[in-house]
């Protein structure tokens, strides 16, 4: 025989099933930027007077005066379970975890026509946590994405009843995941961690606030959407077999972070009761796809999403019990933007209801306590036309034949409680 | 501080009505009931349920028998996917009988090489008060299940004085595989065996048994069991014997030497092709196959002979020497290696036609016998040897997995070319659950193929053998048949 063949003896393609596009997962936006709106079921765009007016909707601003400050913080615990795979009943419960978004507000009234301020806020976020042998591992394990703003805004009086305002939004974010990729025919996984960060993008935001009359307000608000270009690093642990097919190096990805344009109006039906409402659009489409660029071994997977413009119905009332408290009630309907086919267990979204209540007390004249509670309770999800493919981790084109992956069709449900306190101080 | 006192009695006041709010609102998860498996359905009731077979039901794989290709034997799955208990004879990984690993691959050019680990397992719960619902005995022969309770009652010993030590660890003298299913009062049974009736005979080149259990005593046997296990008064699927002759380790060294021997040469040197050493020859030899008959299945060359492919044409008698026999008489070992016909390619690794019709005979012939008792039993049947058959022909897709009876790269089959994988072993126990529901009436659904992981261990340790053909250490699949 002849000596030092080198001949393939079995062609083999490695299966390397390294999509991590699913990691951002759609309704990734926090509104719970105040104890009080919060507690109003954020319906806040036309009411907008106190310091949180920077993130509802500056032109506010210029309905009180003086040196105010806000801090405040709500508490997030989310539980999602799935059961599957088709015809699977299988339960799954992601890890519980619970998220503490800050915000703080500090706004200036320079003088009749001007008000100024500037707020620090979380208005995106995502964790979620599955076992790391769970049924979808390939699909989804851990994530935490981080969103901060830094805003400050100026309002003006245009009219006596019409205010604008304009903000621009300086924004820095973190992400990272684990997830477990697929040796395939090997026995056991690659565990791959990336992190990665985008310290420095710009949006800005418009606002509008008008008052027919003393009892009628109406507003609008808009925020840009932001584009964050995350860079950072990958690492996976797996065989050293594979080695050279394991991505290790640097990896970039862009996600772009909605715009969103609310309208609200506000009426004082009698001195004590404000009743509010808002319809809030969410742009989603601009969620295409997400691209990982690997740099070791080079190669971009790109992921669609194919996200829905959505919108949210927000209801709220307050009630003044007394010139220290005030109590709180709201309820909304947020429109889930992701099709069914594209959910991704990272973060299980469907069309949710929330409800909430909340306090507001004057502590002393110069300090308010605000608090809520919200219950959101999404609406049981059966996908049976999923389009992501739990064998490989991978999301395969629209129109599929279902018999040629593994479609992770199954049944979501997802609840979360959420409480808030903020703190309020005029000097 | 008045106005604090009053925050804090407001608070008190308060959280009465927020926990009251927070528990009504938590109640409206609207978790819609999705019903889980039972261990019923139809006529079936799985919910005692013992498997009784050989090596393939204990969930051997890669040459060991080892706990986490244990957990996806096709009786654990089934179990699994009623919602019944059943439990295992565990051996810690790496297992017993040398797992066969992939010691380094090379994803650009798929080249793999393998080694064979040489740690060892040990039993996990051999304290187990009871039974264990898997009765599989790797090595089992069909006498097995009613006579042998041990490494020296097995037909193995009594036939060739080889102690098979599973024998000792799965059943630990609390009588026969046969007795200690009884002794579980299952309500529903599998048998599958007799492979190894064929099986021993096939791997071993047709010499180690020289013939396969002789057929008039493999119905005999078969039926009395039959009859033991109808008296149980469970319900019973069994399973029929797939043709070996497909499996990959007979189909996937004989093609590489069709496809890499330099044939023009060695015909320019006037041999013919492969000399080799016909059935119960063990000397010179006239009768060879040259490349169309090793590409064609016409010969089948056994996996471990991959091992001494390398000594093709050697002049030393270095086989011999490895293989520490004495060079029989009338073999020149001066003459090229399995290019003469005084050095000839040896029995023990190669299938001739005359013993390939045997096994397929053989196959044939017990097949009938088991069809015959589940028919005349009320047995369930599920007729592995036609569905292994189309796979071998046209190949298997499963939500776009392929699979293929292909060595390695066909995903059915572990690296001992004879046992399946997890994902073999999942395919298996659906086809159990397909006959399960249509006998019984049964809507057991099925499990998904593409759920269980891969299972072709990569090795952690350094040694290893470089060469085109998958290469195995001596004594690689020693305990293959134990």
């Amino acid at each position: 025989m002849e000596e030092n063949v080198k001949v393939k003896i079995l062609a083999f393609v490695l299966f390397l099933s390294i999509s991590l596009s699913q990691a951002f997962a759609g309704g990734f936006q926090l509104n719970e930027n105040s104890a009080r709106a919060l507690g109003m079921g954020g319906a806040f765009t036309a009411v907008a007077d106190d310091p949180s007016a920077i993130y509802f909707n500056g032109a506010g601003l210029t309905q009180f005066s003086g040196v105010n400050f806000m801090l405040g913080s709500t508490l997030i615990a989310p539980v999602f379970t799935f059961r599957g795979v088709s015809p699977q009943v299988t339960e799954y419960d992601a890890t519980k975890q619970t998220f503490f978004p800050t915000h703080f507000y500090a706004t200036y009234r320079y003088n009749s026509d001007w008000a100024f301020g500037i707020g620090f806020t979380s208005p995106f976020g995502l964790g979620s946590q599955w076992d790391s042998s769970w049924v979808g591992k390939y699909l989804a394990e851990g994530i935490s994405l981080k969103v901060f703003t830094i805003s400050p805004v100026a309002a003006y009086n245009l009219l006596d009843n019409l205010s604008i305002s304009a903000g621009l939004v300086y924004s820095f974010a973190s992400v990272n995941i684990t997830k477990e990729a697929s040796q395939y025919p090997f026995a056991g996984d690659a565990l791959v961690t990336m992190n990665g960060k985008d310290n420095s993008e710009f949006g800005y935001n418009l606002g509008a606030l008008y008052k027919p009359s003393d009892n009628l307000s109406f507003g609008v608000s808009f925020h840009s959407k932001i584009l964050y270009r995350f860079k950072g690093t990958v690492s996976t642990i797996g065989a050293s077999q594979l080695a050279s097919v394991l991505p290790n190096g640097d990896v970039s990805a862009d996600l772009t972070a909605p715009l969103n344009l609310a309208f609200g109006a506000a009426y004082r039906i009698i001195p004590e009761l404000l009743l509010s409402a808002d319809f809030q659009y969410v742009g989603w489409s601009s969620y295409d796809t997400l691209t990982f660029n690997f740099s070791s071994p080079k190669e971009s997977v790109a992921n669609p999403r194919m996200y829905d413009n959505s919108y949210i119905v927000r209801l709220g009332a307050e009630y003044n019990l007394n010139p220290d408290w005030d109590i709180r009630a709201g309820i909304y309907f947020d429109k889930s933007p992701v099709k069914a086919e594209y959910v991704n267990p990272s973060l299980p979204e469907s069309n949710r209801l929330g409800f909430s209540c909340g306090l507001g007390y004057k502590i002393t004249r110069k300090l308010t306590l605000n608090a809520a509670y919200l219950f959101i309770r999404n609406n049981q999800l059966t996908v049976n036309n999923s389009l992501e493919d739990y064998a490989t981790g991978n999301v395969v084109p629209a129109g599929t034949n279902p018999n040629s992956y593994s479609p992770f069709n199954g049944t979501y449900n997802a609840y979360a409680n959420l409480v808030s306190l903020t703190l309020s101080y005029s000097l | 501080m008045k106005k604090l006192l009053n925050l804090i009695l407001f608070l008190k006041e308060w959280t009465a009505v927020v926990l009251l709010v927070v528990f009504i609102v938590s109640g409206c998860q609207d978790r819609t009931n999705l019903t889980g498996p039972s261990s019923k359905s139809g006529n079936a009731d799985l919910s005692r349920y013992v498997s009784i077979g050989n090596s393939i039901t204990a969930g051997y794989q890669s040459g060991a028998l080892y706990q986490s290709a244990q957990v996806y034997s096709y009786g654990n799955l089934i179990a699994q996917q009623v919602n019944s208990n059943y439990s295992i004879p565990f051996i810690s990984d790496p297992g017993l009988g040398g797992r066969i690993e992939v010691q380094s691959f090379n994803p650009a050019t798929g080249v793999i090489n393998l080694t064979v680990n040489s740690n060892v397992g040990a039993p996990i719960n051999s304290n187990y008060p009871s039974s264990y619902n898997n009765l599989g005995v790797p090595g089992a022969v069909v006498y097995d299940v009613l006579n042998a309770t041990s490494s020296t009652t097995c037909a193995s010993y009594l036939v060739g004085g080889s102690a098979n030590q599973y024998f000792d660890i799965i059943l630990r003298g609390k009588g026969s595989q046969y007795a200690q299913a009884k002794g579980l009062k299952p309500s529903f049974v599998t048998l599958w065996i007799g492979n190894n009736d064929v099986l021993g005979f096939a791997t071993s080149g047709g010499t180690s048994p020289s013939t396969p259990t002789d057929a008039g005593k493999f119905q005999g046997l078969y039926t009395l069991l039959g009859d033991s296990i109808a008296s149980m008064g469970a319900k019973v699927v069994v399973a029929n014997i797939p043709d070996v002759t497909a499996l990959p380790y007979f189909t996937t060294v004989g093609p590489l030497m069709a496809q890499k021997i330099p044939w023009t040469y060695i015909h320019s040197k006037g041999s013919p092709g492969l000399f080799y050493q016909a059935h119960g020859n063990t000397s010179a030899s006239l009768t060879y196959a040259d490349s169309a008959a090793l590409a064609s299945y016409k010969v089948l060359i056994t996996l471990p002979a991959s091992n001494y492919t390398g000594l093709l044409g050697d002049t030393t008698g270095l086989y011999y020497h490895l293989i520490g026999a004495t060079v029989p008489t009338g073999i020149i070992v001066t003459q090229p290696f399995g290019f003469s016909p005084y050095n000839p390619w040896p029995d023990a690794l190669i299938l001739d036609p005359a013993e390939i019709t045997t096994a397929e005979t053989f196959t044939f012939e017990f097949n009938s016998t088991i069809a015959g008792v589940a028919s005349s039993q009320g047995f369930g049947l599920v007729d592995i040897n036609s569905f292994f058959n189309s796979i071998a022909s046209g190949g298997l897709v499963e939500n776009g997995i392929g699979f293929s009876t292909a060595f390695f790269v066909g995903g059915l089959f572990s690296l001992d070319g004879v046992h399946p994988t997890n994902r073999g072993q999942a395919i298996i126990a659906n086809e159990f659950l397909k006959v399960i529901n249509s006998k019984f009436g049964a809507s057991y659904s099925l499990i998904n193929v593409d759920a269980i992981p891969a299972s072709i261990v990569l090795a952690k340790r350094s040694m290893f053998f470089k060469g085109i053909y998958p290469h195995f250490a001596p004594g690689a699949f020693k305990h293959l048949l134990d």
